[in-house]
């Protein structure tokens, strides 16, 4: 079932003007058959009148005339009563006007008594008086017939154009992005929805406000836990120049990786909780090489660690308008997982290409890639490819997602040759200058 | 040397507390703003270790005070505010560095020894990356001690590589270095010079990464 407004409103129009057409049509009918039953009894007396003794057979043989050019309902009878021709009537009818049918036909009839048993009686058919009532009911209705259609399509038009605006403002709140919880504009709307945008503005509000709780919290765990997590690899790392075991030494070498592991996922997660934050980021033109540099002197002794050849094969650089930290922390998620997942002694090469208005960032490795149906939920918090024993914060590629939805670039991940992953992040170029 | 600690946190205060006294150090721990600045107002110290996030008054403007009060002594800033703006902010107001909770202790200590050496004005002009000394004075490049003579070029272009250690310096970057405005600018004299630097350096000595340039490794 269909809850179409414009249906509705159609639906009650046509009723409501179909009853209108009906009541102004019966009014029509009778209020013209009362004029015209007023105007023939008017003329059948006027006639009566003019019949005397001596005008009676005259009238008689000229009524049965013809009269060229006259209707057959405006036909007029005069005769005696007693004749019963040619209409044939009962001899007892009281004087006066009234109705009588004869032979199927109905007649108006004025009957009047002379003198003593000669009584004369004037006719004429009802035909004409009906036709002339029936005339004004139909001219009545008529218009309003022929309204009907013509008013359903204006309502459609009407109805179509009034929540165009609308139409707009569902496009527009289905299309923003997870961080917009800008205010709506009724500015357009007509003042009976404007109360609903009202209503949605404040659901959007409340709704910021929760979001903004709830990252406000895990950025003020993770700060939290940072003390704790200071104060632990601080006396791990105390206990580490005090006399010990080989194997007391051991197990205290996997617990100061383990913290170090925690401190990792602590910035990850300050990471992420900012990037999610809109804030207020400066959009500039930035050097794609340099924040391939910038990226490459950090993770430098993470590659050369586990001997992973990182380089950059392009040649030409090229400019994209992004805000400059959002685009290098993207760049260094990006890195810094191919050279976890990329076995020692891999290779892992960047590339910047520009194509018209778009820049593409590619990045291809040597490790095992990412099986196909995974790759959308790579991008979810804390999910891990199974069967990687990579100790990962698990929150790299969320950082990636998270930014290149703010800042629009599109993600891809696909297959380097032979084998590897291979991640393009497309960007819009920097302004033409 | 005095080092005054300011830190509300107990288990990284008493942590920190030891390990200075371990590396030497005489120790004052201050928990709270107010208490650190009484303390600086009436003792001398080498350095202040100074937590922001402080009860009763907040480290940033326990570094105001100290500044405005004309003590010129060097101060570590300890934070857990890591945003880049916090930071700039902190150097601004007067610190002379400042370390990311978590952080390890070495790490500390050694920010403490530059910033007293800058403050002392004997810093080292001797640069090192762990692998490699270069001493600009005299020119001289020495690994595991042995000294090792270097062609002017090759001067020029290790000091511009290890003046940061782990940076990356393009070609360009390179030429500009150790070309000076007049001279001409021979193709491929990078790579020949860097070709002469590892056989008298060794070889992992200056790290070539693909295109984007030379850097020698950061201290690990």
């Amino acid at each position: 079932m269909t809850h179409s407004l414009q249906l509705k409103l159609s639906a009650w129009f046509a009723v409501l003007v179909a009853g209108i057409a009906m009541i102004a049509g019966i009014v029509a009918f009778e209020t013209a058959l009362h004029e015209a039953n007023e105007l023939q009894d008017g003329q059948l007396k006027q006639v009566a009148a003019l019949v005397t003794h001596r005008s009676l057979p005259v009238m008689e043989l000229a009524a049965l005339e013809n009269v060229p050019g006259a209707d057959r309902e405006s036909k007029l009878i005069v005769q005696s009563l007693s004749e019963r021709t040619p209409l044939a009537l009962a001899i007892n009818l009281p004087d006066g006007i009234q109705n009588a049918t004869v032979e199927g036909m109905s007649w108006r009839i004025f009957v009047k008594t002379l003198d003593g048993d000669t009584r004369v009686v004037v006719g004429q058919p009802t035909l004409g008086r009906d036709e002339i009532a029936r005339n004004s009911a139909l001219a009545t209705t008529m218009p309003l017939v022929i309204l009907v259609p013509v008013l359903l399509l204006v309502l459609g038009f009407v109805v179509r154009r009034m929540f165009r605006p609308l139409t707009t403002l569902a496009r527009d709140l289905d299309t923003r992005t997870d961080n917009d919880f800008s205010e709506l504009s009724g500015a357009a709307l007509p003042s009976e929805i404007v109360p609903f945008v009202v209503a949605i503005n404040r659901l959007l509000a409340r709704v910021a406000q929760s979001v903004a709780l709830q990252r406000r919290f895990v950025a003020d765990a993770a700060h939290e836990l940072r003390s704790p997590v200071t104060a632990l690899s601080l006396q791990a790392e105390r206990l580490a120049a005090s006399e010990m075991s080989s194997q007391a030494r051991d197990r205290l070498g996997s617990l100061r990786r383990g913290l170090a592991r925690t401190r990792a996922l602590l910035d990850q997660l300050l990471t992420l909780a900012r990037v999610q934050d809109q804030g207020n980021a400066q959009w500039m033109d930035v050097s794609m090489q340099r924040v391939f540099r910038q990226v490459l002197e950090e993770l430098m002794p993470l590659a050369e660690a586990k001997r992973i050849d990182l380089g950059v094969v392009s040649e030409v650089d090229a400019l994209v308008r992004v805000p400059e930290m959002d685009l290098r922390i993207l760049i260094r998620n990006l890195v810094d997982n191919a050279v976890r997942y990329t076995p020692a002694g891999g290779r892992i090469d960047l590339a910047v290409r520009e194509t018209g208005e778009r820049v593409q960032v590619q990045l291809d490795d040597t490790g095992p890639g990412i099986p196909w149906d995974e790759r959308e939920r790579v991008f979810d918090p804390f999910y891990r490819v199974l069967g990687s024993d990579e100790e990962g914060s698990g929150l790299g590629l969320s950082i990636v997602g998270t930014i290149a939805a703010r800042i629009g670039a599109t993600v891809e991940l696909g297959d380097a040759l032979p084998h590897g992953l291979r991640v393009s992040v497309t960007f819009a170029a920097a302004s033409q200058r | 040397m005095r080092v005054l600690l300011v830190e509300d946190d107990r288990m990284i205060g008493e942590e920190v507390e030891v390990a200075l006294k371990d590396a030497s150090y005489a120790v004052d721990w201050a928990r709270d703003g107010q208490m650190a600045l009484a303390s600086i107002e009436t003792q001398l110290y080498d350095v202040v270790l100074l937590d922001l996030g402080l009860p009763k008054k907040d480290g940033f403007d326990v570094l105001l005070n100290v500044r405005a009060a004309g003590h010129a002594v060097p101060v570590v800033v300890i934070t857990a505010r890591d945003a880049v703006e916090e930071r700039i902010r902190g150097l601004d107001g007067g610190a002379d560095d400042y370390v990311l909770k978590p952080f390890e202790m070495s790490e500390l200590l050694a920010r403490m020894r530059a910033v007293m050496r800058r403050r002392g004005g004997q810093a080292s002009p001797v640069l090192t990356n762990g692998i490699v000394s270069l001493d600009p004075a005299t020119r001289e490049a020495s690994i595991d001690g042995h000294a090792i003579r270097l062609s002017s070029r090759e001067f020029s272009l290790l000091h511009a590589l290890m003046i940061r250690p782990g940076a990356i310096l393009s070609r360009t970057e390179l030429e500009d270095r150790i070309y000076g405005w007049n001279e001409e600018v021979e193709s491929n004299a990078v790579e020949f010079i860097i070709y002469s630097l590892r056989k008298k350096l060794g070889s992992e000595a200056i790290r070539n990464v693909r295109g984007v340039g030379w850097m020698v490794s950061k201290q690990r």
